[in-house]
């Protein structure tokens, strides 16, 4: 079945569709749920609002531009809509601004876990920073419309999810040489 | 060192380029739970029956075209067998005591008219005529006697008729009394004449003769022979001559065994006809007997609606347009023909009805529970379920102007009633065209037993189902009418089409507006009678 032909099904609710769609992308939109999240258990449950969202609109899909983009923007956005839920929770009181700048960091083989895990572990809004600049390519004006902050706190925020990034995949390759000495 | 330094931001870019986790199976599950799977897999049955009531339709159809069009023969075999047996026997009992007289009539007419006029004209000719009918044989035997000796010259005879036939109707016009005497005499004498016409062998004609008068068998005998030669010898006029000559030979003769002659044939005929149609009678009685009972299974689409505007489920969705899918009816009807004419029958049926009220807002959650104190009273008709806070307005109630922001950001939905019965038809069928193809009225009415009762709020494709009416009768009635066409394949097979109204009486209370609610159903079985 064509992917057209697979979202005209699952405009029409057709069970099989939509349990093949979902089969087709789940992996993909999970890894970014990951990322966006806190932890295993809220990415699960992004990923189900999101394909509850999926399968709702997918009338709306207007079959110009790319079909996974518009699944990984519901992603994001279902991500986004849990942060502005609880903006009032997360919102750390005023930072002082941070140069943005790019950090280096020793080329090291570091496994990916431990990537998703400190970026997991990042304060919600440098979490978010982070993944929509670095990971999925949004700039710091979009950034600033979609959660609602300045541009200038965008960029402030994505320094220092860097620098606390670095740290820790500096603090993990210290200890994993001294456990290997 | 600054060679082994590498952006942090592409260290995350590459790692996380093809990075990608499957899901916990939980996940899914989940999710399709979610998804408003009750309607859709209620929708895929629905579709199912739509689709199959159309195909066995289409089917059919097909059926009863097949047959019709192509299989000409076979049922032209299969009707002889009935119409034999029905027809023939009557025509024969008709036609053979009916025809056969008829052209011993118009026998009879011709030569009386031909013969009566020749005798006629021998009356005219001989003064002596109005005696009896021995004299007659007498005149006429001398009229023989010179016709047979005349009948040799042949050129001689065919004048003689010539003059004997302008004497005729001389005679006719001057003599009124003596024709119409002389018609009762040719009537007779006319009868003989078709008799030995008849028997047309000259020898049997002097066998019965001689018998009864041997005398002038003799005579005659030899005049009939000369005669019949003469005749042969000569044309037309000449058989009359013989027409004229044979009676005479044996005119009492005759006259005895007329009746016999007469009789012989059609008694046996008659007693025939009258056993045959004895037979035929005993027949369509067993047959009758036989074919009195008859079950038909059927299905049928069906669509329901509202002779009014209004609505079953409350005050303010009354002006709202209401649509309705077709949905399908199935079930079997068992017959008993009364008469040849009238059928009573009864059945049981499964019957699924739905009405969709559009432009129908819902709101739900929390929120909602101070407006519907202030802005909507609750809905008597429906008894939610669950602990759902459901709040229903129809779009008609709210002018778009006045309306609160919440209902600009909400798209308008469905509210579906979904009702199902179990149907209980009691009918009387009165047959109007008994052919191959039948054509009926049908009338009666149906109980109905509610057996689905639900409501949905069909909002943004999503189908949720609510609660249920609470204003629908458990049992409830129809005026039902209908036409009935069928087609019969066989003496036990027939094709049924029937397009029935359904008149619904008394299925709701408290209903708004006019709501008048009825259904049409087109239902289509095969019936078998046994």
């Amino acid at each position: 079945m064509s992917l057209e032909q697979l979202i005209k099904n699952c405009v029409k609710q057709d069970a099989e569709a939509q349990s093949q769609l979902y089969k087709q992308y789940a992996s993909k939109l999970f890894s970014l749920c990951l990322k966006y999240s806190k932890n295993y258990a809220e990415a699960e449950d992004n990923l189900h609002d999101a394909f509850i969202t999926v399968f709702k609109k997918i009338d709306q899909y207007n079959h110009k531009g790319s079909f996974e983009g518009w699944l990984k923007r519901i992603a994001i956005n279902t991500a986004l809509q849990g942060y502005r839920k609880d903006v009032g929770v997360y919102d750390i009181v005023n930072e002082s601004q941070v140069e943005d700048v790019s950090v280096d960091i020793d080329d090291a083989n570091v496994n990916i876990d431990f990537l998703l895990k400190i970026i997991q572990e990042l304060p919600v809004r440098y979490r978010l920073v982070f993944n929509l600049y670095v990971l999925d390519g949004y700039s710091h004006v979009e950034i600033s419309k979609l959660i609602n902050i300045s541009t200038g706190t965008s960029k402030s925020n994505l320094a220092r999810a860097r620098l606390i990034l670095k740290e820790k995949i500096e603090a993990y390759k210290a200890r994993s040489n001294s456990q290997s000495i | 060192m600054d060679h082994n330094k590498k952006n942090i931001d592409r260290l995350f870019q590459e790692k996380f380029k093809d990075f990608e986790v499957a899901p916990n199976d939980a996940v899914w599950n989940r999710i399709n739970e979610s998804l408003p799977q009750k309607k859709k897999k209620r929708r895929v049955i629905a579709l199912w029956w739509q689709i199959g009531g159309v195909a066995a339709v289409i089917a059919l159809l097909l059926t009863v075209g097949v047959s019709v069009f192509n299989t000409n023969e076979p049922t032209k075999l299969n009707l002889p067998v009935v119409n034999t047996d029905e027809s023939n026997p009557n025509r024969k009992q008709i036609e053979k005591p009916i025809e056969a007289p008829k052209n011993s009539k118009q026998q009879n007419l011709n030569s009386a008219t031909d013969d009566g006029n020749k005798f006629v004209n021998s009356d005219a000719q001989v003064p002596s005529r109005l005696e009896s009918q021995k004299r007659i044989s007498d005149p006429t035997k001398k009229n023989f006697n010179s016709l047979t000796t005349i009948g040799k010259s042949v050129q001689h005879t065919v004048a003689n008729n010539a003059n004997t036939k302008k004497e005729a109707s001389t005679s006719q016009v001057n003599n009124p009394l003596n024709t119409s005497t002389a018609k009762d005499n040719s009537n007779t004498v006319a009868e003989n004449s078709e008799n030995s016409n008849r028997t047309s062998k000259p020898t049997e004609v002097t066998k019965l003769t001689s018998e009864s008068e041997l005398k002038s068998i003799l005579k005659n005998k030899s005049e009939t022979q000369v005669t019949t030669t003469a005749a042969n010898s000569t044309q037309n006029k000449d058989i009359e001559n013989s027409k004229l000559l044979k009676p005479e030979s044996g005119v009492r003769a005759e006259n005895a065994l007329d009746p016999v002659f007469e009789e012989v044939s059609p008694k046996q005929s008659i007693q025939d006809a009258i056993a045959e149609q004895n037979e035929i009678i005993d027949e369509e009685e067993k047959e009758d007997e036989k074919n009195r009972w008859s079950i038909a299974p059927n299905v049928a689409p069906v669509y329901y609606s509202s002779l009014g505007q209004g609505s079953s489920l409350d005050q303010q969705f009354k002006e709202n347009a209401k649509s309705n899918d077709i949905n399908m009816s199935y079930g079997i009807t068992g017959a008993y023909a009364v008469s040849k004419k009238l059928k009573i029958r009864a059945g049981i049926n499964r019957v699924n009805l739905n009405q969709s009220t559009t432009n129908v807002f819902a709101f739900t959650g929390p929120e909602i529970a101070s407006r519907t104190a202030q802005q909507a009273q609750p809905l008597e008709n429906i008894t939610f379920k669950g602990e759902q806070n459901i709040l229903l307005m129809s779009s008609e109630m709210l002018g778009i102007s006045s309306a609160p922001e919440v209902f600009s950001t909400k798209t308008a939905g469905d509210l579906e009633q979904r009702f199902g019965f179990i149907e209980v038809p009691m009918e009387l069928e009165y047959q109007l065209v008994d052919k191959k193809f039948g054509v009926n009225i049908i009338g009666g009415f149906s109980t109905f037993f509610l057996n689905e009762n639900e409501i949905y709020a069909d909002i943004g494709g999503n189908s949720t189902l609510i609660g249920e009416a609470n204003n629908i009768n458990d049992t409830s009635f129809s005026a039902n009418f209908g036409l009935g066409f069928d087609y019969s394949l066989s003496n036990q097979w027939n094709i049924n089409l029937e397009p029935q109204f359904k008149y619904q009486i008394n299925t709701f209370n408290n209903t708004a507006g006019d709501f008048r609610p009825f259904f049409i159903g087109v239902y289509t079985g095969l019936s078998f009678k046994f």
